[in-house]
């Protein structure tokens, strides 16, 4: 570095070069906002170059035409003076004939010249104005402007393709908890409803096919900041090149794809280890935890529901006896099999015969009672109404009711305009996918621990379950509190972090009050991780230690009451051990000078300190 | 051939040799410097920079850099001819005529620079 001038360049390039971000192939991402606007700058040019010979024309001409000045004498114009008066004459402005009258011969001249620039000037701001309204010339200034927000977002996002009824619902969710998104969606309208939601942050938002590996670059594919990609379009195939391009291009972010289809999501598992959410396989699988455990399928989603959801009530669907299924695509295959895994008996009935029919199943329309009564619906006991129309689904239901009215009903609901229509039915249990992709993808990608809790909950049983919801409703009240972690690291317990490693602290303790020590903080703690194992609700006597995660359920000043434990010395002290420590750095050091010789025999024993 | 580079060659050409015109002769003489010639380069120069508009490529953009400094330098030159014989109250003096060839010596440097670039490509073109 013999120049001084690269030391800093290197100076300040040296942020850059220290978050690489581990990419094997780069996009060109502007490359195509830019190519529009050299397009437009090439159509400008035939207008222009009109413009400017007409004027040169004009200009040249008019100086060239004898005219009279005041005393009568022979003068033409000057250049200027003849560039002057096209100016204002071309531009309709029109001062009048200056310096001084023209003569015939010149006013001939400027005649031919006004129309000569007027039809010019129409050329020109016509073309610039069609240009202007050009619909490829607009959405390049979109992308360009959409690509420029996301390069100066500062803190991590997560891009979000597919704005649909899940991708609203997730982005109101993760609003709420301060984490910033980017948006890409086929539809305009989309992107429109997404620019009038009231949302706490800018939401940047492109109307973009994202199976274009380019318009994911735009959206901050590659940013340092990108934390993850959640694929929720409708389109199984979008997803899974939204999936390929991720795997590829940055195989380190998570991503977190939907999809209705076994065989695709065996497409996306060949790239890396995303998670794929399947609507139909969680419903299935939803569907046998609440004929099980359903204590343990009631905590499952109000957990999934997010903070604020009422208690869900308790179902008690009928765990003997036979069940039928209307529908059998994609969602009543998953749901049959997920029943029969159950040891429940299943009765099957298909609108249309398909491929070869297999036994016990009745082809007709549910939705006749004649169908409903050969598959013998008095003596069932449940019923599940999953074809994707929603018309055929409610009257299916209504006859069902009729013909059985102690059935336990579940059913699909496809539009979210029907949801109304649904809850009047009163059905048992109710998937709408949408809401199911958006409430698992919460799950996951809001707190990790909490991910962690849910899959290994149901192992615990139904008992667990049902006292975990009783301490949950006494402790915190009916809605569920908001749900957060927290790390006893440097960095989180600077408080704490010393005494972890010289003292025994137990979870019970780290849970009093710091303004009173014998009060408890209203917080439920569900999960310990410590070295990759996870113990679920953690009893108080638990001991603790450094780099402990802790996922807690509690309300905010409960939170902020813990968190001043964790970080004020002083507070710690006392909530831990019951010891004053004086708060100020003079005083510190002054009373940290006398107890000294006592100070190691004291390590360790609480009680003789306090005596 | 291709017409589009005949237009191209063609006015990029035209305005350095009309400048060129402008420029040479004793450089404090008024009479050896037509301002109509001065006019027709300045007219000329912003037709060959609208023709540089739009194009992609490297040589593109420093085609396009330097017609507008040649189109920035002769509007310099006509400025001042116009506060010469307009305004300043001895017309276009020997100091004002230098100052405006001289302005307009510069135009010549930036529209031989793009000479240059136009020879270049072509001989690489035929290289290649």
């Amino acid at each position: 570095m013999r120049n001084p001038l690269l030391i800093f360049w290197a100076l300040f390039s040296w942020p850059k070069s220290r978050s690489p971000v581990p990419s094997r192939a780069r996009i060109q991402s502007s490359s195509q906002a830019s190519s529009t606007i050299f397009l437009v700058m090439r159509r400008m040019r035939a207008p222009l170059i009109t413009l400017i010979v007409i004027f040169s024309v004009s200009v040249i001409g008019l100086t060239l035409i004898p005219g009279i000045d005041a005393d009568g004498r022979v003068a033409r114009i000057s250049l200027f003076e003849s560039f002057y008066f096209m100016s204002y004459t071309a531009t309709t402005i029109g001062f009048g004939e200056l310096p001084y009258p023209f003569t015939a011969g010149q006013r001939l001249w400027v005649t031919f010249a006004i129309y000569l620039s007027v039809v010019g000037w129409a050329y020109a701001i016509g073309s610039l104005l069609t240009l202007l309204q050009d619909q490829s010339f607009r959405q390049a200034l979109a992308l360009r402007r959409f690509t420029g927000k996301v390069a100066r977002l500062r803190e991590p996002f997560l891009l979000l393709v597919g704005f649909g009824r899940a991708g609203e619902l997730l982005a109101k969710a993760f609003d709420g908890l301060g984490t910033q998104l980017v948006v890409i969606d086929e539809s305009s309208d989309r992107v429109d409803a997404l620019e009038l939601g009231s949302y706490h942050a800018d939401i940047p938002g492109l109307v973009a096919d994202a199976a274009n590996p380019h318009h994911l670059g735009a959206a901050g594919l590659e940013s340092p900041f990108c934390r993850g990609v959640l694929a929720l379009t409708n389109n199984d195939e979008t997803n899974l090149a939204v999936t390929m391009a991720t795997a590829l291009l940055r195989p380190d972010l998570p991503v977190v794809s939907r999809t209705i289809s076994t065989p695709i999501a065996e497409r996306m598992r060949a790239f890396g280890t995303p998670t794929v959410v399947n609507p139909f396989d969680r419903f299935g699988e939803h569907l046998r935890l609440a004929l099980n455990a359903p204590a343990s399928y009631q905590l499952l989603t109000w957990l999934e529901a997010g903070p604020g959801a009422a208690l869900p009530e308790r179902g008690r669907p009928p765990t003997d006896g036979r069940w039928v299924v209307c529908g059998y695509g994609r969602f009543g295959r998953e749901v049959t099999s997920d029943l029969r895994q159950a040891g429940l008996e299943v009765t099957i009935i298909e609108p249309a015969e398909q491929g070869k029919p297999e036994p016990s199943v009745i082809v007709g329309d549910a939705s006749e009672p004649a169908v409903l009564s050969r598959a013998d619906v008095e003596s069932a006991v449940g019923l599940v109404a999953g074809t994707d129309n929603d018309t055929t689904n409610l009257s299916m239901l209504a006859t069902a009711r009729r013909i059985n009215p102690g059935l336990f009903l579940a059913a699909r609901q496809n539009r979210p305009t029907s949801a109304a229509l649904f809850e009047a039915m009163r059905v048992d249990a109710l998937l709408v996918p949408t809401e199911v992709v958006a409430h698992e993808v919460y799950a996951q990608i809001s707190t990790p621990l909490l991910w962690r809790f849910i899959r290994e909950m149901p192992a615990r049983g139904d008992e667990w379950a049902a006292d975990l919801i009783q301490r949950l409703r006494i402790t915190c009240g009916r809605e569920l509190p908001a749900l957060w972690k927290i790390k006893l690291d440097g960095e989180q317990a600077p408080a704490l972090t010393g005494w972890l490693a010289q003292r025994r602290v137990v979870l019970g303790d780290l849970l009093r009050s710091p303004e009173d020590r014998n009060r408890q903080l209203r917080v439920v703690p569900l999960l310990l991780l410590r070295n990759g194992r996870a113990v679920l609700t953690p009893e108080g006597e638990t001991v603790l230690a450094g780099d402990d995660e802790l996922l807690f359920a509690g309300g905010g000043s409960e939170r902020r009451e813990l968190e001043s434990t964790m970080v004020v010395d002083s507070s710690g002290a006392y909530v831990l051990f019951d010891e004053h420590l004086p708060n100020s750095w003079v005083w510190r050091k002054l009373s940290r000078n006398r107890p000294k010789p006592s100070d190691a025999a004291d390590r360790g024993d609480v009680t003789g300190r306090r005596a | 051939m291709n017409l589009e580079k005949v237009v191209f060659g063609f006015f990029v050409l035209l305005a350095a040799t009309l400048n060129f015109g402008f420029f040479i002769g004793d450089i404090a003489n008024p009479d050896l410097h037509n301002v109509y010639e001065l006019f027709a380069a300045l007219a000329v120069s912003l037709i060959a920079t609208v023709l540089k508009f739009g194009d992609r490529t490297q040589i593109g953009a420093v085609h396009l850099a330097t017609s507008l400094v040649a189109d920035l330098q002769l509007i310099a030159a006509g400025v001042v001819w116009v506060w010469a014989v307009e305004i300043s109250a001895g017309g276009l003096t020997a100091v004002h005529t230098a100052s405006m060839v001289s302005l307009s010596g510069g135009a010549l440097l930036a529209n031989l620079v793009s000479v240059v670039l136009l020879v270049t490509e072509t001989v690489s073109f035929h290289r290649g």
